[in-house]
């Protein structure tokens, strides 16, 4: 039998230096497990002989394929360890034994999970979940808005539901309430002495997103919420303007933010009526929807998304730019934060990523490349289950 | 601690906050037993609470409005409400003596404001260094940044990061995430991250630490793997519906009824043959007189149904719009095929893997003697679970007994701060109100435990 893992696990200078993490193949473990890695937990991914899911899919670097030149692998896979296992193996049941934390998405039909040991904290992530009718349901991002109730309300009446598609963000919800989770583990474990096991569902993580046309706020008012397009029907303007060079998104809601953006309306369009004090309530300005849109449509089509920024920020109302990756890329607060972070892969070669989410004590953060295939391997299986 | 108790009892939170990104993070600590104390305010109130709920909008209700909306359940279950006019300097001395016994500060007030009130990360650290002070604003708490000073609402973040342009239908306008704001939760959950982390690294430092959380730069991140695109081949992504670079068919097709739908992914080769099988038994008549899935080996892999994803949405229209959502998705979940009805709210409430979970409850409430409903958390801890042991607290409710007992005031101390409006306790604590639907608490928990 292996060792257990050590119970302390404060021997380096980041937070979580010491713990060990290991991470099964799936795609709603892998945004969190970046972020532990980062803060200093040895994150091992247990890839199958073909590589985890996320090598596998685009954009690829340019000249480049799988199973290393995925930038979703460049991204998720930074500061991790690969090792590579044959699944079911004495080498795989070793590693899982040596670890702190244990996330894994088991495919249905489900199996109970059973912790190696203990002190293990096992996060088991599931569409739907571990017990109930549908537990044994399959699940994908897509699915999973459309369970949460997101996809319903998404998108433009005359059209079907939409959803973030492209960026699996359900996955990367359900991968940071498992992190949560998992810490939150490590809290009590440090308290009771014990690990426990974890029940995830990628429906409950994407629910938690769900308040703001939830069902308390619904069985109050009576009121169905379907689709309202890049707008919400709750006041104006609150919503997706057009301008020169795309969109610019306008969301007053307080009296004050109102009345600056009245005072430019007004400059701008000459109709001294949005001056009235009634429209300083947000419900007023809902019943004058209509108006409020073509006053609003005035001033936005003639600026860029930029100056709408700037000059709206100027006079003091909460205008955003529809920012693409390309602006992004350029954004100036991005740059001046120090977001970027630089690194160096065999494969993809030099390229910046996002880095830091926040900031916390001077060493919490460090930075690498994602790991080859196999890399690890050799290396984790002599340092994890080498006898005590 | 016993396996019945939670992680976090013990650990005093003060919270001043707003809406939703701050409130949802220490919505998740009080679930798990940390005492969060939210300073509020009757000249600042937080905009949940203006909110307020259509059906007291009406003189009657005047004195209690803020009260009334159902999103303070949501954000601010089991939490405490310590009633300070911080406008005032000697309500600012009161909150610095709970902070001073506090193990984590948490806001997302904007740092002009806070620095304002005196109650920044540096004099705050100096008066408890073991204080956790986690900052959650827009744009992040160094002035030297460009965006420092500038404002906005949950749902100026999605757009912003760059959610909306890529939601929607490639031949209309973006879509966006107009009806709630992604960044916010998403902040939140970071959020919990970053504390869990600094109460982690307290273990071993005694010290606490200053946490700093840009809403912007949190969610960006989601964005990765199409940043690093753009910067190495200059593609820009673009939106594309439902569909899926990796899947198809993937999609969210019409069933029988009005704005009813059905989602579903076709996620490996497996899953195709096993849908391809189920048209071909359909038959022409069931899927818009097209058949010969099976054996059509044009349709083999992702990139041919991809080509000719279109023909698969007429048949998958034309089979699922002769079911209902639920008949549709139990059918393709038979084969193996990952689906679902596109829950509505009202489905939420009778979702049956939510109802299996208990996910919405009615809880103990100051002001709604039967109780108000609360949403659950998805982070199911088997053997340490977190509850909900009260809802929403009225404004004030907690303001004598946590000054008392948390900051140490004299019973003579707290009604000097009351007598000069620098504290209050509720207004109208008789008055008590009752749900448009108490019918369905009653279903959901509060009568069923009092039996």
């Amino acid at each position: 039998m292996n060792p257990p893992p050590s119970s302390t696990y404060s021997t380096g200078s980041q937070p979580w230096a010491g713990l060990r993490v290991v991470e099964r193949d799936g795609l709603c473990s892998s945004y969190a497990t970046r972020l532990w890695a980062a803060l200093g937990a040895e994150v091992v991914v247990l890839e199958p002989p073909g590589g985890h899911a996320y090598r596998h899919l685009s954009p690829f670097a340019p000249g480049t394929s799988e199973p290393e030149g995925s930038l979703w692998w460049a991204f998720l896979g930074q500061n991790k360890h690969s090792v590579v296992v044959e699944p079911g193996s004495a080498e795989e049941a070793a590693i899982l034994a040596a670890a702190d934390v244990v996330f894994d998405e088991p495919a249905a039909p489900l199996v109970p999970p059973a912790p190696a040991h203990e002190r293990q904290v096992y996060v088991a992530i599931t569409a739907f979940g571990l017990r109930g009718p549908r537990a044994n349901w399959r699940g994908s991002d897509l699915v999973a808005w459309a369970a949460a109730g997101l996809s319903y309300v998404t998108g433009f009446p005359d059209r079907a539901p939409v959803a973030l598609s492209c960026l699996n963000f359900a996955s990367h919800v359900t991968a940071m309430q498992g992190i949560g989770a998992a810490m939150m583990a490590l809290a009590a474990r440090r308290q009771t002495g014990r690990g426990q096991l974890i029940d995830l569902s990628m429906q409950q993580a994407n629910t938690a997103l769900h308040p703001e046309i939830g069902v308390p706020l619904v069985l109050d008012d009576a009121v169905h919420r379907g689709r309202s397009g890049n707008r919400r029907a709750i006041s104006r303007p609150f919503g997706l303007y057009p301008c020169t060079d795309g969109y610019a998104a306008i969301i007053v809601v307080q009296p004050a933010h109102w009345m600056n953006m009245a005072a430019w309306l007004v400059e701008v369009t000459g109709v001294e009526a949005l001056g009235d004090p009634a429209f300083n309530d947000m419900a007023v300005r809902w019943e004058a929807a209509e108006f409020i849109d073509t006053m609003t449509e005035q001033l936005t089509s003639s600026r860029s998304k930029g100056e709408l920024f700037i000059e709206g920020q100027r006079r003091n109302i909460p205008i955003t730019p529809v920012n693409t990756v390309a602006d992004l890329a350029r954004d100036p607060q991005l740059e001046a934060s120090g977001f970027w972070v630089n690194s160096d892969h065999p494969v993809i070669g030099p390229h910046r990523s996002p880095g830091a989410p926040f900031t916390g004590g001077q060493d919490w953060w460090r930075w690498g490349r994602a790991p080859l295939l196999g890399e690890h391997t050799n290396d984790v299986l002599a340092r994890w289950t080498a006898p005590s | 601690m016993d396996q019945s108790t939670r992680p976090l009892e013990g650990l005093k939170v003060v919270e001043l906050s707003i809406a939703i990104a701050a409130p949802s993070c220490g919505r998740s600590l009080a679930y798990f037993g940390a005492d969060v104390m939210k300073i509020e305010s009757l000249q600042y109130p937080d905009v949940v609470r203006l909110f307020g709920s259509a059906w007291a909008r009406t003189p009657e209700y005047a004195s209690v409005f803020t009260d009334t909306s159902p999103y303070l359940s949501e954000m601010n279950a089991n939490k405490r409400s310590v009633g300070l006019n911080l406008k005032v300097a000697a309500a600012v001395q009161a909150a610095k003596k709970l902070i001073a016994q506090a193990d984590v500060f948490l806001t997302n007030y904007s740092t002009p404001a806070v620095t304002d009130l005196g109650l920044d990360a540096a004099t705050l650290r100096a008066l408890n260094p073991r204080l956790i002070y986690a900052a959650l604003p827009a744009f992040g708490s160094d002035p030297e940044l460009p965006y420092y000073s500038f404002i906005s609402w949950g749902p100026n973040q999605a757009p912003l990061v760059g959610l909306d342009a890529v939601t929607g239908f490639a031949d209309q306008e973006p879509a966006g995430v107009a009806s709630f704001a992604p960044p916010d939760y998403f902040a939140a959950m970071h959020g919990l991250v970053a504390l869990l982390t600094a109460l982690e690294e307290r273990e071993h430092t005694g010290v606490g630490t200053s946490i700093d959380l840009s809403q912007f730069s949190t969610t960006v991140a989601a964005l990765g793997p199409y940043l690093l695109d753009e910067q190495l081949s200059g593609t820009v992504v673009q939106r594309s519906g439902n569909r899926s670079a990796w899947y198809a068919p993937q999609g969210v097709y019409p069933s029988r009824g009005e704005d009813r739908w059905v989602a579903l992914t076709v996620t490996d080769d497996r899953g195709w043959q096993a849908l391809a099988a189920m048209l071909d038994r359909a038959g022409p008549a069931a899927t818009g007189g097209d058949t010969g899935f099976a054996g059509d080996a044009a349709l083999g892999s992702v990139a041919g149904r991809h080509t000719h994803h279109d023909r698969l949405d007429a048949a998958l229209t034309a089979w699922t719009t002769q079911r209902s959502a639920a008949q549709a998705a139990t059918e393709l979940q038979a084969a193996g095929i990952a689906a679902y009805p596109l829950n509505d709210t009202e489905a939420m409430l009778v979702d049956p893997q939510l109802s299996e979970y208990q996910w919405y409850k009615a809880v103990p409430c100051f002001r709604f003697p039967n109780g108000d409903l609360v949403g659950g958390s998805a982070l199911n801890l088997e053997d340490t679970p977190g509850h909900w042991h009260r809802a929403f607290p009225t404004l004030g409710e907690h303001t004598v007994e946590c000054l008392a007992t948390v900051a140490g005031l004299s019973d003579q101390e707290i009604a000097d701060l009351i007598e000069q409006g620098a504290a209050f306790v509720p207004t109208e604590p008789d008055l008590k109100l009752k749900r448009p639907y108490e019918h369905v608490l009653g279903l959901l928990g509060l009568k069923g435990q009092r039996r």
